[in-house]
């Protein structure tokens, strides 16, 4: 069983060199590249108008870059090693400088993953470092968990807020316990780097890939490994969940973008619009039917997909 | 030790040899009056450069250049510490050497400057500092002091020189590599069947390729093969140069290539040698070499597995914390490097290496089916 996903619009050359994060709200897509400004784009519009850029966000460019989900709160990482926590008013994305006080920036955090309310910010660091703040008293942190030292590539939060992941340069995957602080079990980990962790969206499963190119999905109850999924010719950056956590999406180095189907574990459709890498893949919240997602990387645009529905 | 600002602008001395002799020649006389009285208070003043300049792409030359406040300093003796009077002393005695060697007119390195005395000198780079302030404050080159660092490049290849004393040196009947000669004893180069000029930052790799013959037996005919052995040297720079300009001169397409390794020094030897380098702002002007492409390698090639390496696990590496920092400070300081910059590759690539955390040398290379040799000939032809 295949599915059919048309490409439907596309923010064409949105930043002057590689777009390496997405990030969407219910309305917004915010995107990150290798330049100084942060790109806001409307979903909600068929032509997804720029409506706000955000000059000198960082100067040397921003890697991360994440929403949690009512899109009130954004934070993004740059290449400076600086953490940045951005509120959203009046249609307008702002930096909040109370929220965080620079604290995570200090320590060469690299990836983050905000909570779904945007109260806690998790942070994975190049030296392996775990730590969650508390963006609601200042940026307290209240996490630091010590793992093998190996630089931290990927991090993601399970919806609940309950579970953290973590994906690391020499294969380790760490699950944490939030509230208890503890690891409930040591995963089997990748042979090679992991680059991307994702939980669905019931936060049952955990995908992880990387440069060994398999999808691995892994029972967040047991910590085993419970699929394979395989097809990808090259090193996988990025991975997203549908949000009935039905599909995965999957964007690899060689331009290649895939939807798998969680129920059969294949892959229902695959994108090659471009050779160059994917950074990154998002699935664009379901307000309306039909579902679509977006992507961007070494092409500098943001492109987006919609199924076809009642073919 | 006093220090303060002036406002922007570069000493304006008018550019002969003399003027350094008089310099040096009046600073000393002067030094030694003061001293000669009962009471005297001796000082040398000497201007150095802005510490942090504004950077920019002269686009004109293509040079990176810079411009700031310089400062001046003043150093007197006995003065107020032992560490003023010993830096008095230091720059006395540079001084001396410099007017001792331009009187018989010979040509000193920084190093046999150091030797003269390592004890009072502490570091190489105790001297190499005051060589360059003294160079500065005259307005010139540290070459028309006669004062060098031992040239440590090394050149092989087809081209002739002609030496200032009128002898030709015709490197096809000896076709050896030699150290890259001082430009200081060449009047002339002629490149008459080169067809190309490759710099390689790594010895290692030079030597390979001169055992192999690459510089006779390249898909794109005869070349010129050098290296600056890591960062180049003002020699080697200098003598690049003048080959360009050669190459220029006659008419000659010579396309100039760069290969070096995949990491934040390799791509900041190369920038070296296209732009110049940040130290040295003043002189790049001089030195640098517009028309250098890069030929490789790249990690984003040996990622994609454009290589087709063997040994694909081994293939790259991962980035030091050193590395890392590296990258950052050049994406932060350098206008070589700047979004809107010139090579916006060159940035996309030190990105690269810093989402993957990866690196690679040029030495991967070596394990292709088909060789090194064989990638320079593909990625020549890529570019000619």
């Amino acid at each position: 069983m295949s599915k059919q996903y048309l490409s439907c619009g596309s923010a064409d050359k949105a930043h002057s060199t590689d777009v390496f994060s997405l990030a969407v709200t219910d309305k917004q897509i915010l995107s990150a590249s290798g330049a100084s400004a942060l790109q806001v784009h409307s979903t909600i519009d068929p032509d997804f108008p720029l409506v706000q850029t955000i000059n000198g966000a960082h100067t040397a460019g921003c890697h991360h870059l994440v929403t949690n989900g009512n899109g009130s709160r954004a934070v993004s990482v740059g290449f400076g090693g600086e953490v940045k926590v951005w509120s959203y008013h009046n249609e307008n994305w702002s930096e909040d400088r109370t929220a965080l006080a620079g604290k995570a920036g200090s320590i060469d955090t690299w990836a983050v993953a905000l909570s779904k309310d945007g109260q806690y910010l998790a942070g994975v660091s190049q030296d392996g470092h775990i730590r969650v703040w508390d963006l609601n008293t200042g940026g307290e942190q209240i996490h630091d968990y010590e793992t093998k030292g190996s630089f931290g590539t990927c991090i993601d939060l399970s919806a609940d807020g309950r579970f953290l992941a973590t994906g690391h340069e020499n294969g380790s995957i760490y699950i944490f316990n939030t509230e208890s602080g503890r690891m409930p079990f040591s995963l089997s980990g990748l042979v090679k780097p992991v680059r991307a962790v994702a939980f669905s969206p019931g936060g049952r499963l955990l995908a992880a890939a990387g440069d060994s190119k398999v999808i691995v999905l892994y029972d967040t109850s047991s910590g085993e490994q419970v699929a394979n999924l395989s097809g990808h010719g090259a090193w996988v950056l990025s991975l997203s969940w549908s949000y009935t956590g039905e599909y995965l999406l999957s964007g690899s180095f060689d331009g290649k973008v895939k939807v798998w189907s969680i129920d059969t574990r294949t892959c229902v459709a695959t994108h090659s619009e471009t050779e160059r890498a994917v950074w990154s893949v998002k699935w664009l919240p379901k307000i309306e039917k039909p579902e679509g997602f977006a992507t961007s990387g070494a092409n500098r645009s943001i492109s987006f997909y919609r199924e076809v529905t009642g073919a | 030790m006093q220090r303060y600002s002036e406002a922007e602008g570069s000493p304006t001395l008018p550019h002969t040899p003399g003027i350094i002799q008089k310099y040096i020649e009046e600073t000393l006389a002067t030094v030694l009056e003061e001293l000669s009285t009962s009471d005297g208070r001796p000082s040398i003043s000497l201007r150095r450069r802005s510490k942090k300049p504004t950077l920019l792409i002269n686009p004109m030359n293509g040079a990176l250049e810079g411009n700031g406040p310089e400062s001046r300093l003043i150093y007197s003796w006995p003065g107020k510490s032992a560490y003023e009077a010993w830096k008095f002393t230091v720059i006395f005695r540079v001084l001396a050497a410099i007017a001792e060697n331009l009187h018989i007119g010979l040509v000193v390195s920084r190093r046999d400057i150091y030797y003269s005395d390592p004890n009072l000198f502490g570091t190489q780079k105790v001297v190499d500092d005051i060589v360059d302030d003294v160079a500065y404050t005259v307005g010139l080159d540290r070459s028309a002091l006669n004062v060098e660092a031992a040239a440590k490049g090394l050149v092989v290849g087809s081209y002739q020189l002609k030496t200032s004393s009128g002898h030709v040196i015709d490197t096809q009947t000896s076709a050896i590599d030699t150290l890259v000669p001082s430009l200081q004893d060449i009047d002339e180069i002629t490149i008459s069947d080169s067809n190309w000029v490759l710099v390689v930052e790594k010895e290692a790799v030079y030597r390979r390729l001169v055992r192999l013959g690459y510089y006779t037996k390249a898909l794109a005919g005869k070349g010129i093969l050098i290296t600056g052995k890591g960062y180049p040297d003002l020699s080697t720079r200098a003598f690049l140069r003048k080959l360009n300009e050669s190459g220029s001169r006659s008419n000659k397409n010579l396309p100039f290539y760069a290969l070096v390794d995949s990491d934040p020094d390799g791509m900041a030897i190369m920038s070296t040698y296209k732009y110049g380098s940040m130290a040295h702002t003043s002189e790049n002007g001089r030195l640098n070499i517009p028309c250098l492409q890069w030929l490789g390698v790249r990690t984003s090639e040996v990622v994609a597995g454009a290589l087709h390496n063997d040994n694909e696990d081994e293939a790259s590496m991962s980035l030091t914390a050193r590395d890392r920092k590296k990258i950052v400070a050049m994406l932060c300081n350098s206008p070589v490097w700047a979004v809107e910059g010139p090579e916006p590759e060159w940035r996309a690539e030190l990105l690269l290496m810093l989402m993957l955390n990866l690196k690679a040398e040029i030495e991967i290379l070596y394990d292709r089916k088909d060789g090194l040799e064989r990638w320079i000939d593909q990625k020549m032809a890529g570019h000619s």
